[in-house]
């Protein structure tokens, strides 16, 4: 064997090798994660029927034939309708209230005003809002709107005045220096330099939103996933209500990981057009 | 904008002009929100009372609120009329802290293994990564009714809550610790010869300290969210089932009284437990920006929702855990720079 050739040889093998051995890796990581699908699915179809009862612990395959059922009965696309509509209104106030906090508190004024009930917003628990809404609304539509409100406003404010803290200060210098107004000042360096944090706020937001959501429904609804949820469980018909919860957990996830995720990518071409350069 | 008025070192200043620079102080704003909130409530009482009678069904006074708080913490037991065995604030707070204490312990061990496994090993971490982010965004609500459901009335519906609302954050931190100990210091370790208990001790622990820390932070207080949620549906005393309580027998004042308990309740935690423990949780490094970032972050709420926003700022890997939290689509191992430039 020539040694050139030998070399070219080798070196040909190394990223074969390189290649091969990232392909297996790939495989590997694929059929491991089959494997966990199949391992959690069966253990689950399993435990239902034998140690606890098919009506505590309905199997998947339960769960899609009752999915099936539901939704030929047609009372699917009504709740869901019904459900987001009040997330869509109540997450779309509470975002605008919380980045609207988030953009004044560059005033330190502002600040201290608004960051007790950040932090409160926050901290408590989404059950209280749901609870005293509900007592105070009955079911009038303020009272889930309001808690989807109280409960998600602090994170898009959290998420905002993070934002804030890192505005350019190069340019507010000298925005300020060249007298431009305030509120051209807003819109061309504070809210482009916000955008990307705004997002954030709306996604973070958004995970907790459709919980609430669906947890003042169960009290102060008469329609919606959660109302649903609710009258299943009372009637402990677990297949049902097992179902509500994954169809619209699943369908939560689509719009979280999926719609906002291409919406964000969407306005942030731009960006990524620059940082391609 | 530190544009505000600087208090001069003599009273040289006309009282009126102090007062100005006293009402522009933040804290000085800080102190008008509760006041502020006070006032609207009162007027939306009187609103209520005169203007527009339908508009709601029932509006504690903030007399009310406060007589029925102030019956929780001095009763030892209150309500002798609706219900003679009920407790008062300290006893069901007491039990509540209880079962998250059983719940968080289990989780806490649970989720450790599991995520040690998972930042050791890329088959146990593809086994377990799906059900784990779907665990994670599973409402508490949830499991909260099925465990009322599957388990009855007692304290095994709401253990099972704080758990499965609270394991996944456990494992995801101590992932993302494992896979952030840095490489060299284990290096070098080996080719020292060091022991390999004195590796973990040394190398191993530290750097998942932070981890552990966050780890600590997020299962607890979400934990404590899905306690009240089980305990209004499968408790039998406890926190939660006081609110249920007073909102079953349509008692305003009571539910929004018992609403201010919890958040005092938060409140002080975050003040007086966490914020201190993670000072000194990171007092021994204080320089290096990952952990201050993660600690700034932790500062701004303890909601873990500033800090996917602060590494939009500064890219440490130190903090990515805390982007993948709340982003489980981004903890794709094959593209790991999917963050922004």
């Amino acid at each position: 064997m020539a040694t050139t050739t030998d070399n070219a040889a080798t070196r040909v093998t190394g990223e074969e090798l390189a290649r091969r051995a990232r392909r297996k890796e790939l495989r590997d990581r694929w059929m491991w994660r089959i494997l966990g699908y199949v391992a959690v699915l069966g253990a689950w179809e399993f435990v239902s029927g034998r140690f606890l009862e098919e009506a505590l612990l309905p199997g998947p395959t339960r769960v899609i034939r009752t999915f099936g059922e539901i939704w030929s009965s047609g009372k699917l696309p009504g709740a869901f309708a019904d459900t987001l509509t009040r997330l869509f209104i109540g997450f779309g106030l509470s975002f605008i209230i919380g980045a609207v906090i988030g953009i004044i508190s560059q005033n330190r004024w502002w600040e201290g005003y608004f960051r007790d009930a950040t932090l409160v917003g926050l901290t408590a628990p989404g059950l209280i809002w749901a609870l005293i809404t509900a007592i105070v609304f009955g079911n009038r539509i303020w009272g889930p709107l309001l808690a989807i409100i109280f409960t998600t406003f602090g994170l898009v404010t959290v998420n905002v005045y993070e934002g804030v803290k890192s505005l350019p200060k190069e340019l507010m210098d000298m925005s300020r220096a060249f007298h431009v107004p305030g509120a051209i000042r807003q819109r061309h360096i504070v809210v482009p330099h916000l955008a990307p944090f705004l997002f954030t706020g709306m996604r973070f937001g958004f995970s907790i939103a459709w919980k609430v959501t669906v947890l003042t429904e169960v009290f102060s609804s008469s329609s919606g996933i959660g109302f649903e949820m609710r009258v299943s469980s009372q009637l402990f018909q677990m297949d049902e209500f097992l179902t509500w919860i994954l169809a619209f957990f699943l369908f939560a996830l689509f719009l979280e990981k999926v719609v906002l995720q291409a919406f964000e990518n969407r306005f942030f071409r731009w960006r990524q057009a620059v940082s391609a350069q | 904008m530190a544009t505000t008025i600087e208090r001069p070192p003599t009273g040289s200043l006309a009282p009126r002009r102090r007062l100005a620079s006293i009402v522009k102080s933040p804290a000085f704003a800080r102190v008008l929100f509760p006041i502020s909130v006070l006032v609207f409530w009162l007027a939306s009482i009187a609103v209520i009372r005169n203007i527009w009678p339908f508009a709601v069904d029932v509006l504690p006074t903030p007399l009310e609120v406060a007589d029925a708080m102030w019956g929780e913490i001095i009763d030892p037991f209150v309500g002798g009329i609706q219900a003679p065995t009920r407790e008062n604030v300290y006893f069901t707070f007491y039990r509540s802290l209880i079962r998250l204490g059983i719940g968080f312990g289990i989780a806490m061990s649970l989720g450790t293994i599991i995520g040690l496994g998972m930042g050791l090993s890329r088959k146990v971490d593809a086994f377990f990564h799906d059900w784990v982010m779907a665990v994670l965004a599973m409402p508490a609500l949830a499991w909260a009714l099925f465990g009322s459901l599957a388990f009855g009335f007692g304290n095994t519906g709401p253990v099972f809550t704080v758990v499965l609302a609270g394991i996944p954050f456990v494992i995801v931190n101590v992932r993302e610790g494992v896979r952030n100990t840095p490489r060299e210091l284990f290096d070098m370790a080996t080719a020292f010869h060091v022991p390999g208990n004195r590796i973990t001790r040394h190398v191993l622990l530290p750097s998942l300290m932070p981890f552990f820390f966050a780890a600590i932070r997020y299962a607890f207080s979400i934990g404590w969210k899905g306690l009240v949620i089980a305990e209004v549906f499968g408790g039998q005393d406890g926190a939660g089932w006081t609110i249920k309580f007073y909102y079953d027998a349509h008692r305003a004042h009571g539910v929004v009284g018992y609403a201010f308990f919890f958040i005092i309740f938060a409140l002080a935690l975050e003040k007086f437990v966490f914020e201190p423990w993670s000072r000194r949780v990171f007092k021994w490094r204080p320089n290096i920006a990952a952990t201050a970032v993660v600690e700034k972050a932790f500062a701004a709420g303890g909601a873990g929702a500033a800090i996917a926003a602060a590494t939009l700022i500064t890219q440490v890997d130190a903090v990515d855990f805390i982007d993948e939290e709340d982003e489980p689509k981004r903890i794709d191992v094959d593209e790991p720079d999917d963050h922004e430039e």
